[in-house]
């Protein structure tokens, strides 16, 4: 499904942040990127997001080379994809039904499609109760339990997450990554980049290691080994 | 379905967030009216030198001896110059008709009549340009015509005009740098007051593209609040200036002693559409324009 071929991204100071990366991720994976600050991780993530493009090699994703999309294409593939943050990214003055159905009206979805979906993924994520308050009401695990949903709220095949616990505690952050392995159970790609080893020990999946831009180990079910 | 989504979020943008829709609007009222100021005054201005240019002429007066077929000798022969727009024949009854009418009511009025009149024939020359009035004088000056002439009313005037040909030329000038200038520095404030607003929401478009919304969805919005900025701008803009042509010009007319406020009514009135009209168009390009312009730099990936 993602073929990251001989990605390779080096700055214009000559700092290379990703050095020949090869990775090859199936239907229905969840696969934690790990290392430490600097390793390349947030610059694997944005180029799998198509926020910045490789110095060379190419990313094909279900057969297609994203690093040579089109501006005008660009919208249509961020729809396949759902991306969560660290710091949510949620609109301060919108409540989290609107954040959510913000997702869908700007990609031109019809009112009753929102009508319908938005309520069952708030439902999934286990925020519908909470769906009037505006994101400042609510703690951090459930503003980000309200990112994944507005992620979510497309349908994507792949969900990418980047240190979505980075600013949560040791039980919210527990109960982002049961929700994120819940929906990779429906048969999503999760790939999780985070640096919390506790977590990543206990998601026992697939654990690639990244350091100083280069894989340094990518193990089946591994543990957070540096 | 989607033009109306679109159409609504720009609209609710306005209104949240009012306090700078409110700034840039206003800075965009205050834009309009210096432009449309500056432009009603540079027209003001070169109406009244082109007025004053065109009562600048030469008056040629003849000796009761010279042979009325010598007159009309020269002038056909100064007609025929490129630089000269009219050449008019005044006899001496003519002249006295003239004279008349200035004196009316004095005395000196009746001191000549018909019978007993010394104002001599004259010619009126007419430049095309009053710069060229200089060149036609010496043209009349040549010795061949000297017999003929009492007397050229250029050469006593002739400071006196090229001082107003400079005074008129200087004030439209002047007139023109300064309108420009003023377009730039408001073009400017306006530029950057809008770039303020779409700073204040770069996360909002950054989301918007996160979750895969076109750039022409990402951009309409922005460009309905540049509209709107123009559209109301226009007419908060034409309410005051209207306004101020009432109130100010008759103060301008005590100071400067000359007929600006009836200049600058009747063109008000006479060109409203077309000043409210221009006024749209320059407003609503300049919020459009700067709106593009700004959010430019958040769209890139």
């Amino acid at each position: 499904m993602i073929d990251v071929v001989e990605i390779t991204k080096q700055f214009p100071n000559g700092l290379k942040a990703l050095d020949n990366v090869n990775l090859k991720i199936e239907k229905g994976e969840f696969v934690s990127i790990v290392g430490p600050s600097g390793a390349g991780k947030s610059t694997l993530i944005r180029m799998l997001i198509c926020e910045d493009k490789p110095t060379s090699g190419k990313i094909l994703v279900a057969g297609r080379d994203i690093t040579k999309l089109k501006p005008n294409e660009l919208p249509y593939y961020r729809r396949k994809v759902g991306v969560v943050f660290q710091d949510f990214k949620l609109l301060p003055q919108k409540t989290v039904y609107e954040n959510v159905s913000f997702a869908l009206e700007v990609c031109e979805a019809c009112d009753n499609d929102m009508l319908d979906k938005v309520p069952k993924i708030l439902d999934l994520v286990g925020m519908l109760k909470r769906k009037d308050n505006l994101p400042h009401e609510l703690s951090g695990g459930e503003r980000q339990r309200v990112s994944i949903a507005r992620a979510l709220v497309h349908s994507p095949k792949i969900l990418i997450a980047d240190e979505p616990t980075g600013n949560l505690d040791p039980v919210n952050s527990w109960e982002i990554i049961d929700l994120l392995e819940r929906i990779n159970k429906h048969g999503t790609i999760v790939i999780l980049a985070t640096h919390n080893k506790a977590i990543v020990d206990r998601i026992k999946k697939r654990v690639i290691l990244l350091k100083d831009g280069k894989v340094i180990s990518d193990r089946v079910k591994g543990g957070y080994v540096i | 379905m989607l033009y109306k989504r679109v159409l609504k979020l720009g609209l609710t943008n306005f209104w949240r967030n009012r306090w700078l829709s409110l700034a840039a609007t206003l800075v965009m009222t205050l834009t309009l009216i210096i432009i449309s100021t500056f432009a009603i005054m540079t027209l003001v201005i070169s109406k009244t030198t082109d007025s004053i240019r065109d009562k600048m002429d030469i008056s040629v007066y003849f000796n009761d001896t010279a042979d009325i077929s010598q007159i009309i000798d020269l002038q056909n022969k100064i007609a025929s110059r490129s630089d000269v727009k009219e050449v008019k024949y005044v006899s001496k009854e003519e002249a006295l008709v003239i004279f008349q009418g200035q004196q009316q009511g004095k005395k000196v009025a009746n001191l000549i009549d018909a019978s007993n009149n010394p104002l001599p024939r004259s010619l009126e020359i007419k430049g095309t340009q009053p710069e060229y009035l200089d060149q036609i004088a010496q043209y009349i000056g040549q010795d061949q015509f000297k017999p003929l002439l009492h007397n050229v009313s250029y050469q006593e005037n002739k400071v006196v005009i090229q001082r107003l040909i400079g005074f008129t030329s200087f004030l439209k000038r002047m007139g023109w740098i300064a309108s420009i200038i003023f377009v730039l520095i408001s073009i400017l404030v306006i530029l950057n007051t809008i770039r303020l607003t779409i700073f204040t929401r770069k996360d909002e478009i950054e989301i918007m593209r996160l979750v895969g919304a076109s750039e022409t969805f990402i951009r309409v919005p922005f460009i309905v609040e540049g509209f709107l900025y123009g559209f109301i701008a226009t007419i908060l803009a034409t309410i005051l200036i209207r306004l101020g042509v009432v109130i100010i010009t008759p103060m301008m007319d005590q100071y400067l002693g000359i007929d600006l406020s009836y200049r600058m009514v009747s063109f008000f009135s006479a060109n409203f559409l077309l000043v409210v009209g221009l006024e749209l168009i320059i407003g609503i390009i300049i919020g459009i324009g700067c709106s593009l312009f700004s959010i430019r730099k958040y769209l890139k990936v």
